[in-house]
């Protein structure tokens, strides 16, 4: 946790409330009882058990003391006394669960089944234990209440340390010949501080709460000392004479205990993830760089998908807006295959969440043009939308794993479809789920339908993915990294399956990968994406004859099945630019070998060959050495 | 310079029937001074077999040596070096990259670390200056070179590189791969190269040796292995591989209809050849090869060409496909 | 060779289901029976170190137990006497023998102080300190898990920042009111001030009132807290976006994807809370003088009655166990992967 989080933690308004709270309460501990110790013990016979008067703000108790100066002075011996029990638990905690790291392993797992053990029993029932056993009175108390927190405080370190010592660098280190100790000391501990400020800090304000619990009951803190706790206590028996006296060190507690658990949370809250906010950024900044953004090309008769200078933006956590889709065309006619390019974070999985309708909520989609299977969503309701789209685009996602349901049967997740969209029944939904897993090439598709998600192969779950875009006949299929996740012997079948689909049905098939490879076996037109940008878009045949430099510089630098050995791979020095500081101009020119003072203009797409156009204002005409004489892609 | 060799390894994990066997009497050679390359799919036991060598997971049976001598001692161990494939999980966020390296160099004074650092940094072709960062500030290409040079701090006799490139970007994996051969011949290092990329261990290996399901099915010099291979398994792969020049309407064996069976579960191996559920010239495009779902061809491959796991390796793989 | 004409396919040599075997075995023969064999097991274990820690914490006491309860000015042979008839100058393992076999007869022991069968006393005191817990889950359950869903499904994707602001920060503070104080702070306003309730004993429904509420709305706050953030997570999950690919209408969505997926946890925490609830009656109890375990234990404790409390602590930590138990099975059931992935 670096100094810059410590000061959000402050600068939110719960945080500095909280943190200032705090302070004050210091403050009150130190000087209180210097200055009204001996007025707070001070018996009064003349005002035994008043209520409020304006000699005692607060009343007086049963021997005629100021509750309001017990109130203050109490500060420091309740602070006192919760610190302590908080340390005894921080430090009996960390031991216990730094142990199971160090001991070997049958002990550690003792250690861990012991602490598993404690930790079902609630902090309370623990303390009661022990406070027999310590006996009543303060010592007993904070001992009781530090130990009682002790194995949910072990279990938080295990979890961590498990966490982290699952990592690769503390495995690494181990290679390296990194001792125990130094293990724990160097990598375990440094890397689950952060979890164990905010949970101590937490910790200190249930400590509190708890010892004034303890106290309440009578088995804390024993007269003639005394504590919040025991001072509620003592004021509870004449809350109908005098109700002051217990709720003003009520309300002492409640305050100090919030004060800890607040300032504990919202460090966590800025440690932790970022709420984003959903807002509309200033419409002056989208149309500022539309000047040279990518529009989709002219192109006669019908389309399935019509993008033009399509924009996704979100918020940026230093204030303003970012672009990670910045300006894309994209057409798709009735049946094409397209394949979009582009390394990770280029904004592919974006463009085509935004085509669909499916962009997170916090982000901002624009667009100059936009036009899905025949529907133009924008400025609609969404309920619209989703009936107007209804299952005319089908999405297939790039991991198997998490994209169905895990509590529900792959069978009903595809009926779902029918039944939403075509109020099918139950039965002939049921049915077509089955007869589309029988197309999908799923064994035994009557068995599968009714299995779990978690009983499929990750091969058969993206299978019945797709068999879900099936499900009615869609126009548009967009798979977006449909193969990545795949062993690549599944990961041909899949593509294929991608292939007999949309041969039989004719929808237009959007393929998303990271693979120029890939992109090649299936399509007939590639479009490749650098930096939320469409820089260059071709026919696969063509690809040998790539004119822009990133499109030829990617094509050269991963090697394949023909690579020559002896020779360097071509590289590309650097890396993708962020898309919250895209250099001006063009976008790759910090990597590009023939950037000059032109490339400080953003470059549009222009024609470079038929069919072809790129964004840059060198582009090559060299052709590149590649086995293209085989190349002949998804196009039979 | 050391040779590194596997001999019988075998790693299980659980017991009951979650029982695993995920590396099964592995034998395998890494000749002093080349590259060995291993690709197999995922959950194949590539990993694992690494693991296994640094001492990171324990061997059930078999002996993993060096040189011939038995590695036993967490000493013996720190001479193989393994380096991870996600460089943002590889280094110690806290730690800068020169504290990493340095935790790797073992009974040197202060000054002539520093220096070592330095040195290692050059190496992995990295600004010395970069001692001094954190890990976040570098990108996933700079953390896995500042990975390597952790590995080479170590002085270590072989290094084992499990997919190191799969987690970078395809424009900045171009530059490890040339850095990892640049590595190998400079300082003749013994390595070896995980990879489920057929593509990326052709071009970085001397030899190449095929993982499945636990076993390495076979293993020869790379063109020999890539051009004439002799286990059907290895044939489906490179038909799978996404290259350009093979069109998905290629027909290759393994797209027999017969053949869209379930992939095999590892707690369960099949019986007898354990790829013959997924053969293309196995039992179920050819019924009369029952003995390939009866009798394992393991314990004959020393004997077939490239130490094929099968009992056909001498009939050359065509494309052709087998009549229905 | 590859080009040998191969006779037409017969049925392929091993069967190919072979893995997945019956569904009906793999799912609630083996691995439930396993499951529950293990859970049992579990139970039996910590119920053991339970007894026994309940056992050695009248041996864990600095000094002598008898003498510390009978006081200072008790005669010596008094005290001989009672720790005679208490057993204690037995060996420690004749000892812990003869507590077990006494439990298993029911018998926990009679009172250092009054005299009367500690199980007595408990059977008369556990009505009212079970029907509280369960009173005050049930509330927690109804109120919490419906307010943590509709806040969710307001707020998901950073909408109403308001609300979102409002109900996080007053749960927080409401969750941190520990519930002893709350019940101070209801006897003052509803039955002191405005006398709507009786603020001690236990009668009437109307008794119950504040009590449960005072137990209640702590944990009620957090559930909902808790819900709420299980289930955004579940919003954020891969398969929800498939389920909106589906163009599914919201309300599906939500009921059928995202609800059945946050329940897992708010399974595991309402576990807790009930476990932790059960224990807080003892503060809850002894505010509203309610005539139950909690009571009696900490008199008992301050009496220094130690069979007393011995057996309420037995009671407590059985309770809480069978708590466990019953969440675990539960989740077994909800989330069919579980007993998988322990197995
Ligand atoms: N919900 C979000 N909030 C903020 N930024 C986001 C969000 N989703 C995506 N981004 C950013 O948008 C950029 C493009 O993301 P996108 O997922 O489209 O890339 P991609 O090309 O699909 O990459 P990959 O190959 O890794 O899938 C990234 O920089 C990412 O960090
Ligand atoms: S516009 Fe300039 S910098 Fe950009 S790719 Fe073309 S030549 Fe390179
Ligand atoms: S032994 Fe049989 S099944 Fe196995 S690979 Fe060889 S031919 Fe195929
Ligand atoms: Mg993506």
């Amino acid at each position: 946790m670096g100094r810059d989080q410590w000061r959000a933690a402050l600068r939110n308004p719960v945080g500095a409330a909280a943190a200032g709270l705090l302070v004050l309460l210091a403050v009150l501990a130190v000087v209180a009882p210097i200055l009204w110790g001996d007025a707070a013990e001070e018996t009064d016979p003349a005002a035994l058990s008043q209520g409020s008067t304006s000699e005692h703000p607060l009343g007086t108790d049963a021997l005629g003391r100021d509750i309001m100066l017990r109130v203050l002075v109490a500060t420091r011996y309740s602070l006192g006394l919760a610190l302590l029990a908080t340390a005894i638990c921080v430090v009996a905690g960390v031991l216990l669960g730094v142990l199971p790291a160090v001991l070997g392993r049958r002990a550690g797992r003792l250690v861990t089944g012991t602490v598993n053990l404690a930790v079902a029993f609630p902090g309370l029932l623990l303390a009661l234990f022990f406070a027999v056993i310590f006996g009543v009175g303060a010592r007993g108390a904070v001992l009781a209440i530090g130990l009682a927190g002790a194995p949910s405080f072990a279990r938080l370190v295990q979890t961590n340390v498990a966490a982290v010592s699952g990592r690769d660098f503390v495995a690494a280190a181990r290679l390296a010949g990194v001792g125990r100790f130094r293990l724990v000391a160097r990598h375990l501990l440094p890397n689950i501080g952060e979890p164990l400020v905010v949970n101590a800090t937490v910790m200190a304000g249930s400590a509190l709460l708890a010892f004034a619990g303890l106290s309440f009951l009578g088995l804390g803190v024993q007269p003639p000392a005394y504590d919040w706790g025991r001072l509620l206590g003592e004021g509870l028996d004449r809350i109908y004479i005098n109700p002051a006296a217990a709720l003003a060190p009520g309300v002492a507690v409640v305050v100090a205990g919030l004060a800890f658990t607040l300032l504990g949370e919202s460090i966590a809250q800025v440690v932790g993830v970022r709420a984003v906010r959903r807002r509309r950024p200033p419409v002056g900044d989208q149309a500022a760089a539309a000047a040279a953004a990518g529009s989709a090309p002219e192109t006669p008769g019908d389309t399935v998908l019509v993008a033009d200078d399509l924009r996704v933006g979100f918020p940026a956590p230093r204030g303003g807006w970012t672009y990670p889709v910045d300006g894309v065309g994209l057409t798709v006619r009735p049946g094409e295959t397209v394949g979009i390019v582009g390394e990770s974070g280029s904004g592919k999985s974006l463009t085509a969440l935004a085509v669909a309708q499916l962009a997170p909520d916090t982000a901002d989609v624009t667009a100059a043009r936009l036009e899905v299977a025949g529907v133009e969503p924008r400025g609609r309701p969404e309920s619209e939308v989703r009936e107007l789209l209804g299952t005319k685009v089908a999405m297939v996602f790039q991991d198997p794993m998490t994209s169905f349901n895990p509590s529900m049967r792959v069978g009903t997740q595809l009926a779902e479809v029918t039944r939403v969209h075509e109020g099918q029944g139950r039965r002939a939904a049921l049915a077509r789920a089955v007869d589309r897993l029988r197309t999908v090439r799923v064994p035994a598709p009557e068995r599968r339908a009714h299995q779990y998600p978690h009983e499929f192969s990750g091969g058969m779950r993206q299978r019945a993915m797709v068999a879900m875009g099936l499900m009615s006949t869609p126009e548009l299929i967009i798979a977006d990294e449909p193969t990545t996740a795949l062993d690549v012997t599944v990961q041909r079948q899949v593509l294929r399956l991608l292939k007999d689909v949309q041969a039989e049905t004719g929808a237009a098939v959007v393929l998303i990968s990271h693979d120029i490879a890939v992109v090649a076996q299936l399509c007939e037109r590639v479009v490749v994406m650098y930096a939320g940008r469409v820089v260059e878009e071709l026919p696969v045949g063509q690809l040998g004859a790539a004119a822009h430099p990133y499109t030829r510089a990617l094509l050269a630098s991963v090697p394949d099945l023909a690579t020559d050995r002896e020779r360097p791979l071509a590289t590309i020095p650097g890396r993708p630019p962020d898309p919250a500081d895209r250099p001006e101009g063009c976008a790759f020119a910090p990597r590009c070998a023939f950037a000059d003072d032109a490339c400080r203009v953003r470059p549009g797409l222009a024609a470079v060959a038929p069919e072809q156009r790129a964004a840059c204002w060198h582009p090559r005409s060299q052709p590149l050495d590649l086995v293209l004489d085989v190349l002949s892609g998804g196009r039979s | 310079m050391r040779e590194l060799s596997f001999e019988g390894t075998t790693v299980r994990f659980g017991s009951g029937r979650s029982a695993l066997t995920a590396v099964d009497g592995v034998d395998l050679t890494v000749p002093a001074g080349s590259v060995v390359g291993l690709v197999g799919e995922s959950g194949s036991g590539k990993s694992t077999l690494a693991k296994a060598a640094v001492g990171l997971v324990p061997t059930t049976s078999g002996e993993i040596r060096l040189d011939g001598a038995p590695l036993r001692t967490r000493r013996d161990r720190r001479r193989l070096q393994l380096v991870f494939q996600d460089p943002h999980a590889s280094l110690d966020p806290r730690m800068t990259v020169g504290e990493s390296i340095a935790e790797a160099l073992r009974g040197r004074r202060r000054s002539a670390r520093a220096a070592e650092v330095a040195r290692l940094l050059e190496l992995v072709d990295l600004d010395p200056a970069r001692a001094r960062s954190l890990p976040s500030g570098l990108s996933g290409g700079q953390r896995q070179r500042v990975a390597l040079a952790r590995a080479l701090a170590a002085e270590p006799e072989v290094v084992l590189a499990d997919e190191i490139t799969s987690a970078l970007d395809v424009s900045v994996q171009g530059s490890v791969l040339n850095l990892v051969r640049d590595l190998q011949r400079r300082l003749g290092l013994t390595i070896l190269f995980i990879s489920h990329n057929l593509s990326v261990v052709r071009y970085v290996s001397d030899v190449i040796a095929v993982m499945y399901l636990g076993r390495i099915v076979e293993a020869g010099p790379a063109d020999a292995v890539l051009s004439s291979p002799r286990h059907p398994y290895t044939r489906t792969l490179l038909d799978a591989a996404p290259a350009f020049g093979v069109a998905l309407d290629d027909p290759v064996p393994a797209d027999d209809p017969r053949l869209d069976t379930e992939a095999p579960s590892p707690h369960d191996p099949p019986t007898g050849c354990r790829f013959h559920r997924r053969c293309p010239i196995g039992p179920l495009t050819r019924p009369e090869r029952t003995i390939c779902a009866e009798t394992d061809p393991q314990p004959g491959a020393p004997d077939r060409p490239h130490r094929s796991a099968c009992h056909f390796a001498s009939e050359t793989l065509t494309l052709e496909v087998p009549a229905r | 060779m590859t080009t040998t004409p191969v006779t037409p396919p017969t049925a392929p040599v091993t069967p190919s289901a072979a893995p997945a075997t019956s569904a009906v075995a793999a799912w609630v023969g083996n691995p439930w029976a396993r499951f529950l064999l293990r859970r049992t097991g579990r139970l039996l274990v910590s119920l053991a170190v339970l007894v026994t820690l309940a056992f050695l914490m009248i041996h864990l006491i600095p000094g002598d137990p008898v003498r510390a309860a009978l006081g200072v000015t008790a005669p010596p042979d008094l005290v001989e006497a009672r720790r005679e008839a208490l057993g204690l100058n037995d060996p420690i393992g004749v000892q812990l023998a003869d507590y077990v076999r006494a439990l298993f007869a029911g018998d926990l022991g009679t009172s250092m102080t009054s005299g009367v069968s500690v199980s007595e006393t408990i059977g008369q005191r556990l009505p009212a300190t079970a029907s509280l817990a369960v009173a005050a889950f049930v509330v927690v359950m109804l109120a919490a898990v419906p307010l943590g869903l509709a806040m969710a499904v307001l707020t998901r994707g950073g909408r109403r920042r308001g609300a979102e602001l409002g109900f996080t920060s007053t749960s927080a503070v409401g969750a941190a009111i520990p519930e002893f104080l709350l019940a101070v702070g209801l006897v003052f306003v509803f039955g002191v001030t405005l006398g709507w309730f009786p603020v001690a004993g236990r009668g009437d429904a109307a008794s119950y009132v504040l009590p449960v509420v005072a137990l209640a709305l702590g944990p009620a706050l957090l559930m909902a807290r808790i819900v709420r953030v299980e289930a955004l997570a579940v919003m954020d999950e891969d398969f929800v976006r498939t389920a909106r690919a589906k163009r599914l209408p919201p309300l599906r969505v939500h009921l059928r994807h995202v609800f059945p997926n946050a329940l897992t946890s708010t399974l595991t925490i309402g576990g807790l809370l009930l476990s932790g609830m059960i224990v807080g009656t003892v503060l809850v109890e002894n505010v509203f003088a309610w005539p139950g375990m909690g009571m009696t234990i900490v008199s008992s404790i301050l009496a220094k009655d130690y069979p007393v409390v011995q057996g309420i602590v037995l009671v407590y930590g059985a309770a809480v166990l069978l708590v466990n138990l019953v969440v675990d099975v539960l989740l077994a059931l909800a989330d069919p992967r579980s007993t998988i992935r322990e197995g």
